[in-house]
């Protein structure tokens, strides 16, 4: 089963995303925020990271450098409110940069297409 | 964009990591780019000055190993700016932001300071390398890039085909828009219309910022060496704008560019310098190459009489040092080099603080720094009785460690 890690401050949402994906069929785990998710890395091997980027104590920008230094083929989407994160080019080291929606389906496709290429 | 806002928004990147194996034991406390060049400067001291003389003062130097004799360099020679003016010349040793291992190769050393285009904001990005002697108008080839609407542009040198396999070599259509390219090619592709020349990269690029992130953010995620040459340009030229800037053609009569690679690179430039006219003209008020410079006295030459006459022919003689009733020849001495009576220095160079003994004989050798070479002593005449005590080089050249020779 391929395993999912959601990074994701704001409770109702992080549980709402992953009651979602656990319907779609991957095992999923959570991190409240960048530090958290990091540690996570350190000891789990995953097949996507779902990165918030607004979080306390470490943001999804900085995580997302740790991250990939942990793991540096990991795909990460980041799942943000903001549109104004794409200028960062630190953010142009994930694989994707998604506008959160009330529809889940662009992120649940994105997904799909990227554990696909994860061996 | 006119041109004082285009500089004012180009970043330059000077990679000096470079461990430079090849020019042990000359690297052995210090990287190749603070290597001792001429006497007076480090070889850094060419790209360096290649960008005050362009204009361009946003400057960031990427260091590694060694970098404690580089850094303190920067810090007494290249001293030049308010942070405050906007205008800059920072050493920056690998934050570990991304990575907790060092710089694996060039295309690396740029993703891992990210953080610093993105904070510093360029349009443009210029990528030099900090190891090799050169003079270079990077604002002609600025302007070039963007006359051509390039996404990157690659500085690229015309060079004798048997010469070019040990570069990677450009193949260009007859607008100089980047069709090919091979690293170290066994048969390199000649130049259009010609058939005895192939273009090779002299490792200077420049890049429109967007598409050097994008580049080098892909290749940090592949297996790839991370290395601009290896991995980012056989990639880059398929599907954006990539040009070749013709280095010869553009500087004209000021065109000279070496990398010091070896041992025998850096002795034949050596050569070079001490020429009746050398190319490389350390005296063009145009194009004036700055280093730091210790107060000294001026060079001093002494002792008259038959066989014990302090002379220097064909040599470039340093401040603070004398040529007392020695003999001098087709040499370099550096700051603080004493040459003694009776003693002779052929086709040698001597770094900062040595001396050479009384009837002492060296020839072909390069000598680093406070080293003081004993009474009669002879070097480079019998290689093999070197070879126990030196490095002698495959060419023949003698190298004399610092502080070697008490």
């Amino acid at each position: 089963m391929k395993k999912i890690l959601i990074v994701e401050d704001e409770q109702h949402q992080r549980e709402l995303y992953a009651m979602e994906l656990q319907e779609e069929g991957y095992e999923v785990d959570q991190a409240t925020n960048g530090k958290e998710a990091v540690d996570k890395v350190k000891a789990n091997k995953y097949d996507c990271v779902i990165l918030d980027i607004r979080m306390p104590e470490m943001d999804g920008i900085e995580a997302l450098g740790k991250i990939l230094s942990r793991d540096k083929k990991v795909p990460i989407i980041i799942y943000t409110a903001y549109s104004n994160y794409k200028s960062n080019f630190m953010t142009w080291t994930a694989d994707a940069y998604i506008t959160k929606s009330s529809n889940l389906k662009e992120l649940k496709d994105k997904i799909k297409e990227l554990v696909s290429t994860r061996s | 964009m006119d041109l004082q806002n285009v500089l004012k928004s180009t970043l330059v990147f000077i990679l000096a990591g470079g461990q430079g194996e090849r020019l042990y034991p000359l690297t052995k406390d210090r990287s190749k780019p603070s290597v001792h060049f001429a006497g007076i400067y480090r070889i850094i001291d060419f790209s360096l000055s290649n960008c005050l003389n362009s204009n361009l003062t946003r400057i960031i130097v990427l260091t590694q190993y060694k970098s404690l004799s580089l850094d303190r360099h920067i810090k007494t020679a290249w001293n030049l700016y308010f942070r405050e003016s906007g205008n800059f010349i920072d050493v920056v040793p690998p934050q570990q932001r991304f990575d907790e291992n060092w710089y694996m190769g060039t295309a690396d050393a740029i993703f891992q300071n990210i953080y610093i285009i993105q904070h510093e904001k360029p349009t443009y990005v210029i990528i030099l390398s900090g190891d090799h002697i050169y003079k270079m108008d990077y604002q002609k080839m600025l302007k070039y890039h963007i006359e051509k609407n390039a996404d990157m542009t690659i500085a690229a040198c015309e060079m004798p085909i048997n010469e070019a396999h040990r570069f990677g070599v450009l193949e260009t259509d007859s607008n100089l828009k980047v069709v090919g390219f091979e690293e170290k090619p066994q048969y390199p592709k000649p130049v259009p219309g010609t058939e005895n020349a192939a273009f090779v990269s002299m490792g200077i690029y420049i890049f429109t910022t967007d598409k050097l992130v994008r580049y080098v953010s892909d290749d940090h995620k592949s297996d790839s060496s991370k290395d601009f040459g290896k991995d980012i340009i056989p990639k880059i030229y398929e599907t954006e704008n990539v040009f070749a800037y013709n280095y010869v053609a553009n500087e004209g009569e000021r065109a000279y560019w070496r990398d010091i690679g070896t041992i025998a690179s850096y002795y034949e430039a050596h050569r070079d310098i001490i020429s009746i006219s050398p190319i490389l003209n350390l005296y063009d008020k145009e194009w004036p190459i700055r280093t730091y410079m210790e107060q000294w006295p001026p060079a001093k030459f002494i002792h008259n009489e038959e066989g014990r006459r302090g002379i220097a022919i064909n040599s470039l003689i340093a401040n603070g040092s004398i040529i007392s009733g020695g003999y001098v020849e087709q040499s370099i001495i550096s700051p603080g080099v004493k040459v003694n009576s009776f003693s002779e220095v052929r086709g040698s160079i001597i770094m900062h603080g040595s001396t050479i003994g009384r009837y002492a004989k060296i020839q072909n050798a390069i000598i680093d720094k406070d080293n003081h070479i004993p009474e009669h002593m002879q070097i480079g005449f019998d290689l093999e009785e070197d070879k126990k005590h030196f490095m002698v080089s495959p060419e023949g050249i003698v190298i004399i460690p610092k502080s070697y020779v008490q």
